[in-house]
């Protein structure tokens, strides 16, 4: 263990053993990287003679996403049991005095990978096909489930106009945070505001971040757990099929969307799981608006690196390296005679 | 002596990726000193070219906002007074704010031509694929 992390540790150990009423002898404790929204710890404990596998999720100082840990936690709740795998949610503690921030606790799903530059090398990239089918499969089972059935509606918003709704709220974002005119992210909000298309026949639960790197995948190339709903809301559900083709989760490969199958070929896999046909005058829409939000992320972002209290290099790296990436992107997508350098024609 | 900022960013960045990294004795600490080592080059990259790389920006507005095109537009005598001025100074904080004047002028401008000069529109456009070109990072894969 390293020293830093003991005091976080010997606090999580009393923690646990209070709510769970036996004692708990910590095994090893190691911070994960890549936990933008949250800090998040890999934990093995021994409690009653057994060992817990558990992943600790604790508010960070500042984060890259502004999300509400409670609405998440529900959802994990939610989602827990149905088709779409995800960690089991054990605890949601929204004291502060325990861990100094409030955090939550899943359980473990062990032996998997989450990384994209992985997809790459064997025996990752011989499985690219397999994940991709499971990647698209899974998402379009998620479009097609009931948000009431599913227990979501209960607690999150339920929108009249999801594309309206959507590019408000990351427009305010752009807005409050942007250090700097963002003429292409304003050339954007004006081209989606002039084009917004009515709300869609389906709403779904839509996960928000879905995309290469959100979740666990084996060397089977199953996928065990789909991961970080923090910006999880109802919604229309090709919002989700476009943040997952975005070219900035393949970067600098434009021929695999998320580094996995050809886009139509997704596209094809999540019409068939989802049973939704995809409207493609919309779908470009959501395509435009899903390098907007994106491009919000990481504008705000950089506010947080400059402004805020945490000076974590994944907020500087976003802020940065991608806004200039996604600015390109848009660049790409909206300029009239665009060359695509960047992003495929959008039809 | 007169530091060179762009090539000892670089250096050290490199020492860092490729001597220090794997030292580190877990991976969230790799991780992060991969990103601090990318952050470097990229802050390298931006120190050697960022005053050229204003001034082009600015330059290349002026050009739209003198054009034909943009002379129907409101705001003629706001764009008008920018292409008659200049930065207060040479610091690079001082030439970000004159920039950022011409950005918003851009944008307002912009704005109007979608509406009514689609060739304004397109030589905008073009800017904006310059702009994004001459700021972009070269970096190795993430």
């Amino acid at each position: 263990m390293h020293p830093n992390l003991k005091p976080l540790a010997d606090r999580f150990i009393s923690y646990l053993a209070e709510r769970w009423e036996v004692p708990v002898v910590l095994k090893t404790i190691e911070q994960i990287p890549g936990g933008a929204s949250r800090e998040t710890y890999r934990v093995r404990v021994e409690a009653a003679g057994e060992i817990h596998g558990l992943i600790l999720r604790r508010d960070p100082v500042s984060s890259l996403i502004d999300t509400e840990r409670a609405l998440e936690y529900q959802t994990y709740v939610a989602v827990y049991g149905s088709e779409i795998p995800v960690p089991e949610p054990l605890i949601l503690e929204e004291d502060a005095r325990h861990l100094e921030r409030a955090f939550s606790v899943m359980r473990e799903i062990p032996g998997c990978e989450t990384g994209i530059p992985l997809l790459s090398t064997p025996p990752y990239n011989a499985l690219r096909e397999t994940i991709g089918r499971n990647k698209w499969t899974l998402l379009g089972k998620l479009a097609a489930m009931d948000v009431t059935q599913l227990g979501v509606a209960g607690f999150m918003d339920v929108p009249e106009h999801p594309a309206a709704r959507e590019l408000d709220y990351w427009s305010r974002v752009i807005d409050a945070d942007a250090l700097h005119p963002q003429p292409v992210a304003q050339a954007t909000i004006r081209w989606l505001r002039r084009n917004l298309p009515p709300p869609g026949p389906k709403l779904s639960l839509v996960h928000g971040d879905y995309r290469s790197g959100n979740f666990l995948y084996t060397t089977e190339g199953d996928i065990r757990g789909v991961l970080d709903w923090e910006m999880a809301h109802i919604g229309d559900p090709l919002e989700d099929l476009a943040w997952s083709l975005d070219p900035v989760w393949a970067w600098p490969e434009r021929d695999l969307a998320g580094a996995l199958l050809p886009r139509d070929q997704a596209i094809g896999i999540w019409e068939r799981a989802s049973g939704i046909p995809v409207n493609r005058e919309v779908f470009r829409w959501w395509q435009i608006f899903a390098s907007l939000k994106a491009l919000a992320i990481w504008i705000s972002s950089t506010e947080d690196f400059i402004n805020g209290e945490s000076k974590e290099p994944i907020l500087g790296m976003a802020g940065w390296v991608l806004t200039d990436r996604q600015n390109r992107i848009l660049v790409d997508r909206l300029q009239p005679g665009s060359p695509l350098l960047y992003a495929e024609a959008l039809v | 002596m007169i530091p060179q900022p762009g090539s000892v960013l670089t250096d050290l960045a490199v020492k860092l990726a490729m001597s220090i990294a794997p030292e580190t004795t877990s991976s969230f600490a790799m991780a992060n000193t991969g990103l601090i080592s990318m952050l470097m080059l990229s802050l390298a990259q931006d120190s050697e070219r960022a005053v050229a790389n204003r001034m082009a920006d600015i330059e290349d507005m002026k050009t739209l906002f003198r054009s034909n095109d943009a002379q129907p537009a409101p705001g003629v005598d706001l764009r008008g007074a920018y292409c008659e001025s200049a930065p207060t100074g040479l610091h690079l904080t001082e030439m970000d704010v004159y920039h950022a004047e011409g950005l918003n002028l851009l944008i307002d401008l912009q704005a109007w031509a979608e509406l009514h000069s689609p060739p304004l529109d397109e030589a905008i456009w073009q800017f904006l694929r310059a702009h994004t070109e001459r700021n972009r990072f070269d970096l190795p894969d993430l």
